[in-house]
């Protein structure tokens, strides 16, 4: 079955299920793969980093997962009261770490997992907008203060792409329109 | 004052029908489908977010900050092109750089129509920006309009206005995003026609 992942959404899913996601612009799709349990997430992001008021809320996520971290009932408790807002996942920030905590809680290891980007294109090349570059650059940042690899991207440009991604396999199908 | 929006709509609607039959010498049906507040990023996916379709998109700023986002699938773009460029019908199956300039005209004509309308019974002042075109995958081309618009503001108040060419029922759309909260800031009275979509 396919599931598909709106503007802003994230989904998490197993074998033999695969995660599409159509008409990607200057959004960036960040996927993550764990290869030993089949597990795939996706997420169709729009904008780098949350505004202020997720700042706090970054912060404690990113403290919660962070490699070293061991978990407590403390880090437990601040998960808790994290999950209990709305999460804004069109963030790109705020994704990867609703992401990687969904992940874990499905037994993904952090040390096994594996990043693509997708997208971050300027569908107006007359147009001057730094919007998809920055959505690249950021998830980059992002991933590697959390430690995971990334291992394909397929970034920038002027084009819209759509996404497929088979946990099966592992494998990120792009869809152009050439 | 909710009224003059109504108004600008309707004016905006029959000038552009006239335009867009004057230059394709075909009558053309104008309908304002939607008028209403909305998060940026929940803009009603007015066709397959996969669909080809050539995309117009004017920048507006002035009193109030926008976007003009001009759409025609892409068997709309290429029956359009051979009637502006005046080709036999049927010939064109890509747009080359003559039809890119003809049909960023019409977002031109649309846009600078509805926009003209709007500054003078509103009286503000309101600056288009020179049309920038693409022709690619529906979905990619609003989500990059969006996705800018969202950097600035959570919601957007949205206009949608539907055209038919006829006789064969081509159809295109024309999308305005405003930030909301400037129109509230100059158009007190205007916060009854946001609060119905919000």
């Amino acid at each position: 079955m396919d599931i598909e992942v709106h503007i802003g959404e994230i989904e998490v899913t197993q074998r033999p299920h695969n995660l599409v996601t159509c008409g990607v612009g200057s959004c960036l799709v960040v996927t993550l793969y764990d290869p030993k349990l089949q597990i795939g997430a996706l997420a169709h992001t729009m904008l780098p980093l949350s505004p202020t008021q997720n700042t706090e809320h970054e912060t404690h996520l990113s403290g919660s997962l962070s490699p070293e971290a061991q978990p407590s009932q403390q880090t437990c408790l601040v998960a808790e009261q994290v999950s209990a807002k709305v999460k804004d996942t069109k963030y790109i920030d705020v994704a990867i770490d609703e992401m990687l905590q969904r992940m874990q809680t499905k037994g993904a290891k952090r040390e096994d997992l594996e990043a693509k980007l997708i997208g971050g294109a300027n569908m107006f090349s007359s147009f001057n907008s730094d919007i998809g570059k920055n959505n690249v650059l950021n998830a980059k940042d992002k991933l590697k203060k959390e430690g995971i690899k990334i291992v394909g991207e397929c970034v920038g440009g002027s084009q819209g792409r759509s996404v497929e991604f088979s946990p099966t396999t592992g494998v990120v199908t792009v869809k152009t329109k050439f | 004052m909710e009224n003059k929006l109504q108004e600008v709509n309707e004016q905006a609607a029959v000038n552009a029908s006239e335009a867009l039959s004057k230059l394709t010498d075909r009558p053309v049906e104008v309908e304002i489908s939607r008028t209403e507040v909305k998060k940026v990023e929940g803009l009603s996916p007015l066709i397959g977010l996969e669909e080809m379709v050539a995309g117009i998109y004017l920048p507006v700023t002035g009193d109030i900050n926008g976007a003009a986002l001009l759409i025609f699938p892409k068997e709309t773009a290429f029956v359009l092109s051979d009637l502006l460029v005046k080709r036999k019908p049927g010939t064109t199956h890509k747009l080359t750089e003559l039809d890119t300039s003809a049909l960023k005209e019409v977002g031109n004509i649309i846009s600078g129509n509805y926009l003209t309308i709007l500054s003078n019974v509103l009286q503000i002042k309101i600056i288009e920006h020179i049309p920038n075109f693409s022709f690619d995958m529906f979905g990619a081309i609003v989500s990059q309009i969006i996705t800018d618009f969202a950097q600035k503001t959570e919601k957007a108040l949205v206009i949608e206005i539907e055209f038919t060419f006829k006789p064969e029922t081509f159809k295109g759309y024309f999308l305005l995003l405003f930030e909301v909260e400037q129109f509230r800031a100059m158009l007190g009275s205007l916060v009854g026609v946001a609060a119905e979509g919000a």
